[in-house]
């Protein structure tokens, strides 16, 4: 823990100044539908941004002249989404080696140049928690970040968002699709009983682990013991300082992670993908752990098949806090549409359906009081869109994070003839030009775009060099 | 682009001398550039012993002096390299096919443990000591004296942690004689380890360099501990891998950070800041991306001369090139410039460039774009000597600094200069200029490797074969190779040798991308040679298919 | 209070043993007869939009469609006051009924056979009618889908299939329909990342040595076809000597059935409609990311666009490259379907991928029209399906609001003009767990 406030001072130090600068401006949006997503929705109404925050909400608010004034007429406004299941702009995803990595940390890895951040920008997207794969029954340690696209990487990370980890259950952990090479062992676990002994394993070590250092800083003993990395954020989840986001699909074994934690004292963030979870809805209630899931994607492997997009409504029902996660660079860009369904299946009413892409979410990360709805206060992370958000019609207008815009679709489209400029000159320098003889091949041209996502179902592929051939 | 380059590359130097005296010199008459001092428009230096004697306008040229007259020459501090693999021992010759798998398990399994008391995988041993790979002997060195280079960082390049590097004088009958700083700083790269083993990712990489920080750290605090009273206390292990990073730990040894782009900069500098490591980055073609955080943390940059070009060509099958590659490439011209401007210090490397010459050509680029004469002077010269820590005996003309000196006649950074004479350690290299524009055939081989060979690799008792396809231009080799196993796999730092031929590649073992390196030597159509990776060496042999000759 | 106790607990087992069920059987036939929907906004789609209009199902078609349509007497009668009525969308490119679940389970997977000439598999054969994605799609209005064979140079041969009957033989439209070719390219598809670090010369090699692998299949055939049809005018004539899959071929190379040939790039599409001009084949492109920059090729060659739900393959392509191809493709005009591609688990969001084509660009009657009418027509049975018209199969969707929304519910569900129960594995999973305490 100490660590991560050094590493929160670090941060505040990196921060540059200009953020600070700009950030008195206001901005004043005017004449919108506002769907707060905590106050009900509110028509023709203007939202005043001042130092990045939401300074008021009302109608026919003024700004100073300096202010920048968006006529948002005919328009809807939502809270910038937030994604609580992302592996978007990290180079890399899973530690394959061991089945416990709690080593590792997202943090490292960050590559805040990801196209896909954009593409999400796009798509509304303004957070996500970055988490490791799922690959190892304990496996990294997580991020939560705003996308702001273009800005230093440091920026990225919400400085006050609680640390969290990626715990996995099921056929990944266990590596049901993956074959050992031959004349390798495979890795334990191989079945959903050893997964959960792996965990438990981890958890009393941690204790241990933590006897040491008490005894040591009551100075029972003299040598300090070692700083242990796989188990220190295990300590802090022991403590109630780490959330823990746990992949799992079959409902046992998420029940089954809720009373390992009960039992060493804890309480589970979040039930990931959960795709049973309307099974164990109560338990789920009475845990009081997070559920973050996909709202209709079932069958894709074994442990999908009893998948209901009526999940969200069951949930929902038994009162339990639920949002509606991507995993995938590409569903991020339509997580409205994918919230929308909820109000078809079983009923969730408008609001809920909202909440559950913005402040449920933003509650599960605990990042809730920054973000997550539209609210004085608030950081001003919010999207303009063209129409109703639920309606596949509509797209984004606008999305802003802090008050600042990040992605403008006329922006957007204007900068394309710039970018085409750009290139032919390029291309016209000697150092661009192709080489007369000799030479290498060029890249094999693709027709689908990998997809930052888990990739702990199929065989690991560690040689996934996107950057062209000289970064 | 490269060949290009070779082609425009029409003076081919030879040493006159191959036994090079040390003695008693006085150069006389010449442009002095000191760098730290005033340029002394005429004046002379003495070097005796090894070590600069005396310099100036009115300096008296001993009797027992070999004079030089240095009417129309420039001399300049040596230039360093900053950042090389020079003077590396080649790698073990391949040992005949051993009679059974076992056996080349065995050794496989032997030259994984090259350090037997190390807790700790190959590619994080920090303990390696690039002096034990070091050969002697002048001649080894001769490009890079003949470009005015006379001091270099050489390490070995595997692993995570690369091991210990050396400042090495460019000559040298003895590797001791050669040294000028020995361990000089560890070298770090991020990337993963082959063959399942933790860390295969770059997660694992940073946690892995992380937590041996950490052991270390606390070894330390135990062994101080342990020694002040050993009583009651478990006795501290010994560890060599964690050992060796107590200097660092200490501030005493730098850490070298092998870095390109802005995201690895920050990465290096975060982890540098965690352990308050006295940080280098090497490579930098980004640093200008992060100039106010080398400033702010001090960190210099070992800036490569290896540009980025493009290496591919051209095809209607392709996809345009990223905008972000085609903006890199030109950015990282500038790159030296802005950090000038921006008061980051550093010097230039090599960075692995395959023909030698075409640094002064990129150094011309870095000026044209932005660099000053002086700061680029600077860079290769004292600027580099205090960034290694080296600057009270290198790096500037100066009464008592070492003697490693380079003569020039002509504008240093003009296309008709030409380098006449260097001095390493007080030793006399005479360069003797030979106009030659048949340059193809006088390339150290007229062996000519073109053509497909269909070879047999021994690999684990089994025979597998293989197809070579090579395209020799001057003495660079690119191509594929092929096999069942590993599919096609383009080659890579393809070079023709006095000796053979050697390249590396990246291959996919066990859904591993693996680097080895690949030798080889050529009589007529038959080719020999040795594959070594961290899964063993492998020999191979085979002939060229006839229809390509 | 014992009988209402008594009630509850006989309510459960009924329900219990109805959940048995799971859905994953198609065991539900619906409903036949003569049906009247009434007080319906009909959206037709081929001739526009009725208000407070009546739609009359009769032997499984169209009977009649109108505001002044008289109702028989024995027609059951839909009050779909406020409702709208749609006709079945058509998913021109799935692989529903041959793969369960693709992972992990392979004994459900179906889609690629062994071998690069597979002309003579026929998706008909392998679709399991009982799947548990047929429910699931259909509930969601999708009535009709193409389903096809993937993998290999010549995947086989793709149905057009309705979303009920207990048999291949009752889900058919046209149960072989056309050949899948995966036109010869350089460019990587699917996630090979194996193929990724192939050499690029290489794959130019290997991709023109499949184009004159798939010309040789082709002239073989053509020649094959000749030579029977020589023998059968002719006895006197040799036999020539029955060949499988060039016998597979006869109606393609004819150009009776069309030829489905994937590809994505602009010059990919270029060559294969060279390739199609070349043999004179019926030719369809499935993929279409770039069609739009072929559009002069592309006069007499449809489009089955399948790009919605994929990111812009390059770094550089704007961030709407694939959402906007739709509109692209009509202001060109080409004649084009948005289909999902999907395995079956997702067809049901084929209403959506052609609403996101309306966010950029496309035409609202243009998207509904995308996942109707265009593709009955490119699959050939715009005579039956994809309209609401007099004398086609009643495949009806009857919704309470736009077909293309998320919110919308499906209220009514028609297939060859049976009322189907809106069930299905999930429903029957909610039913089983939604009040469980």
């Amino acid at each position: 823990m100490r660590r991560v406030f050094a590493c929160l001072v670090v941060l505040n130090f990196l921060l540059p100044s200009f953020v600070l600068a700009q950030a008195s401006n206001q901005v004043l949006i005017k004449n919108a539908t506002v769907m707060t997503a905590s106050r009900g929705t509110l028509e023709n109404a203007d939202i005043l941004i001042e130092n990045g925050k939401i300074a008021r909400i009302g109608k026919n608010l003024r700004a100073g002249a300096n202010a920048r004034v968006i006529d948002a007429t005919g328009k809807y406004v939502t809270p910038g989404i937030v994604d609580c299941h992302s592996h978007t702009m990290i180079d890399a995803v899973n530690e394959f080696s061991y089945s416990v990595t709690s080593m590792t940390r997202i943090l490292d890895v960050l590559d805040p140049k990801d196209i896909a951040i954009y593409r999400a920008l796009a798509g509304g997207v303004t957070s996500a928690l970055l988490l490791h794969g799922s690959a190892n029954a304990i496996g990294g340690q997580s991020v939560t970040v705003k996308f702001k696209y273009g800005r230093p990487v440091e920026e990225f990370i919400i400085p006050d968002a609680p640390p969290g980890i990626k715990f996995a259950l099921g056929e990944n952990p266990k590596r049901s699709n993956f074959q050992p090479l031959p004349g390798q062992t495979p890795r334990y676990p191989r079945t959903r009983m050893g997964v959960m002994e792996v965990i438990r394993d981890a958890f009393l070590r941690a204790r241990d682990y933590k006897r040491e250092w008490d005894d040591y800083r009551a100075g029972k003993t003299r040598v300090p013991p070692r700083v242990d990395l796989e188990l220190e954020p295990l300590v802090e989840v022991l403590e109630g300082k780490r959330l823990v986001h746990a992949h799992g699909y079959r409902s046992d074994e998420h029940l089954n992670l809720m009373l390992l934690a009960e039992e060493f004292g804890f309480r589970v963030g979040t039930l990931q993908h959960a795709l049973e979870a309307y099974k164990i809805a109560p338990e789920i209630a009475k845990h009081g752990a997070g559920v973050s899931i996909f709202v209709d994607n079932w069958s894709f492997k074994i442990e999908a098949y009893d998948s209901i997009p009526y999940n969200a409504a069951i949930l929902w029902k038994n009162g339990v806090l639920v949002s509606i996660n991507s995993d995938s660079d590409e569903r991020m860009r339509r997580l409205n549409i994918e919230a929308a369904k909820v109000m078809k299946y079983g009923g969730v009413p408008e609001e809920e359906a909202l909440k559950m892409i913005t402040l449920n979410p933003a509650k599960q990360l605990g990042i809730d009081k920054r973000t997550g709805s539209i609210e004085v206060g608030k950081d001003a992370d919010i999207v303009i869109w063209s129409g109703h958000p639920f309606s596949p019609y509509s797209r984004v207008e606008t999305t802003m994070i802090e008050g600042e815009i990040y992605f403008d679709r006329q922006q957007d489209i204007a900068k394309r003839a710039e970018l085409e400029k750009e290139r032919q000159e390029l291309e016209k320098l000697d150092i661009n030009k192709p080489p007369a003889s000799g030479g290498t091949q060029p890249r094999i041209p693709s027709e689908f775009r990998k997809d930052h996502h888990d990739d702990a179902d199929g065989m690991p592929y560690l040689s996934d060099e996107d950057g062209g051939e000289e970064k | 682009m490269r060949k290009v380059n070779f082609l425009l590359c029409v003076l081919i130097c030879f040493v006159l001398q191959s036994k090079a005296q040390t003695g008693v010199y006085a150069i006389r008459d010449a442009k002095v550039f000191t760098v730290s001092g005033a340029t002394i428009e005429r004046g002379t230096i003495v070097i005796r012993g090894g070590l600069i004697e005396a310099v100036g306008e009115n300096v008296k040229v001993p009797a027992d002096a070999v004079i030089i007259e240095g009417k129309g020459l420039t001399v300049y501090p040596g230039f360093f390299d900053t950042n090389s693999s020079f003077g590396l021992a080649a790698r073990p010759s391949p040992s005949p096919t051993p009679s059974s798998p076992t056996l080349l398990i065995q050794q496989a399994s032997a030259q994984q443990q090259v350090s037997s008391t190390s807790n700790y995988p190959v590619g994080l041993r920090p303990e390696i000591d690039i002096v034990e790979q070091l050969r002697a002997g002048d001649s080894q060195f001769e490009t890079q004296r003949n470009n005015g280079f006379t001091t270099a960082v050489t390490v070995q390049r595997e692993g995570i942690f690369n091991g210990q590097s050396a400042i090495i004088n460019l000559a040298g009958e003895t590797v001791s004689a050669m040294i000028v700083k020995s361990p000089f700083a560890q070298h770090i790269t991020f990337r993963t380890l082959s063959g399942g083993v933790y860390p295969t990712s770059l997660l694992g990489t940073f946690s892995a360099l992380r937590q041996m920080f950490l052991d270390a750290k606390r070894l330390q605090e135990w062994k101080k501990i342990y020694e002040a009273n050993p009583r009651g206390i478990k006795r501290p292990e010994s560890d060599r891998s964690l050992e060796a990073l107590f200097p660092i730990l200490e501030g005493k040894m730098p850490v070298i950070f092998n870095a390109n782009t802005e995201t690895e900069i920050i990465r290096a500098l975060n982890l540098a800041k965690e352990f308050n490591i006295k940080a280098i980055i090497a490579g930098g073609q980004e640093a200008w991306k992060v100039a106010d955080r080398l400033k702010a943390q001090n960190v210099p940059v070992l800036l490569s001369l290896n540009f980025p070009k493009r290496t591919a060509i051209a095809s209607e099958e392709a996809d345009p090139e990223r905008l972000e590659t085609l903006r890199f490439r030109v950015e990282t011209l500038k790159c030296a410039g802005r950090l000038e401007k921006a008061g980051v210090r550093f010097a230039f490397q090599s960075g692995g460039i395959q023909n030698y010459a075409e640094i002064w050509t990129n150094l011309n680029r870095a000026i044209e774009n932005g660099l000053s004469k002086e700061a680029a002077i600077k860079a290769l010269t004292l600027g580099a000597a205090e960034i290694l820590g080296v600057s009270d005996r290198l790096g500037s003309i100066e009464t008592g600094k070492i003697a490693n000196l380079v003569l020039v006649r002509g504008d240093l950074f003009a296309k008709d200069r030409v380098f006449t004479h260097t001095f390493v350690d007080g030793k006399l290299f005479e360069i003797k200029q030979r106009e030659d524009r048949s340059n193809q055939t006088a390339t150290s081989t007229n062996v000519n490797l073109t053509g497909v060979w269909n070879l047999t690799i021994e690999a684990m008792g089994q025979s597998l074969p293989a197809t070579l396809n090579l395209n020799q231009q001057g003495n660079t080799l690119s191509g594929t190779l092929q096999t069942a196993v590993t599919g096609t796999t383009n080659i890579k730092e393809g070079k023709v040798t006095a000796d053979g031929f050697s390249f590396l590649l990246d291959i996919n073992f066990g859904g591993n991308q693996v680097e080895v390196t690949v030798t080889g030597k050529v009589t007529g159509n038959q080719m020999s040679g040795s594959i070594q990776s961290q899964q063993g060496t492998f020999s191979f042999s085979g002939t060229r298919t006839p229809q390509n000759q | 209070m014992r009988k209402a106790l008594l009630l509850t607990a006989l309510f459960l087992f009924v329900l219990n043993v109805f959940a048995q069920s799971d859905g994953s059987q198609q065991n539900l036939l619906g409903k036949s007869g003569t049906f009247a929907i009434t007080g319906a906004t009909i959206v037709t789609v081929s001739g526009g939009i009725i208000e407070n209009g009546v739609v009359i199902i009769e032997n499984g078609k169209i009977a009649a469609v109108g505001q002044n349509v008289s109702i028989p007497s024995k027609a059951e009668v839909i009050n779909a006051r406020g409702l709208f009525v749609y006709p079945g969308m058509i998913d021109a490119a799935t692989t529903l009924g041959l793969v369960e679940i693709p992972l992990g389970a392979n004994g459900t997977v179906d889609v690629s056979e062994v071998g690069d000439n597979n002309a003579n598999a026929k998706a008909i054969v392998g679709i399991n009618p009982h799947s548990s994605h047929v429910n699931v799609a259909r509930i969601n209005g999708v009535t009709t889908v193409l389903s096809m064979p993937t993998g290999g140079l010549i995947s086989g041969q793709a149905a057009v299939i309705n979303l009920w009957g207990s048999t291949q033989a009752q889900m058919a439209v046209v149960p072989t329909f056309a050949l899948v070719v995966n036109f010869p390219r350089v460019a990587a598809f699917g996630s090979d990342f194996g193929q990724q670090q192939m050499d690029f010369n290489e794959a130019i090699r290997r991709r023109d040595q499949q184009l004159e692998n798939l010309k040789r299949i082709f002239k073989d055939a053509g020649n094959y076809a000749r030579a029977k049809e020589a023998y059968i005018k002719d006895k006197t004539l040799p036999a020539p000597k029955t060949d499988v899959k060039l016998e597979a071929l006869i109606p393609y190379v004819r150009a009776e059935r069309p030829v489905i040939f994937t590809a994505e790039r602009e010059r990919d599409i270029r060559a294969a409609v060279k390739f199609i001009e070349e043999f004179k084949l019926k030719g369809i492109i499935l993929g279409g990311q770039e069609a739009w920059r072929a559009a002069d090729v592309l006069k007499n060659v449809p489009v089955i666009y399948t790009n919605i739900f994929r990111l812009p393959v390059r770094e550089d392509d704007p961030y709407d490259y694939l959402f906007e191809a739709p509109s692209k493709m009509l202001q060109a005009g080409i004649r084009f379907a948005i289909a999902t591609s999907d395995g079956g688990a997702n067809v049901r969001d084929l209403p959506y991928q052609a609403g996101m084509a309306v966010a950029f660009g496309l035409p609202k009657e243009e998207a509904l029209k995308a996942v109707t009418l265009y593709p009955a027509q490119i699959l050939g049975i715009a005579d039956r399906l994809g309209s609401i018209e007099v004398g086609k199969i009643a495949n009806i969707v009857v919704t309470d609001g736009d077909i293309l929304d998320p919110r919308t519910n499906i209220k009514y569900l028609f297939i060859n003009g049976r009322l189907m129960p809106l069930t299905s594995r999930h429903t029957e999973l909610y039913e089983r767990f939604k009040d469980r305490r």
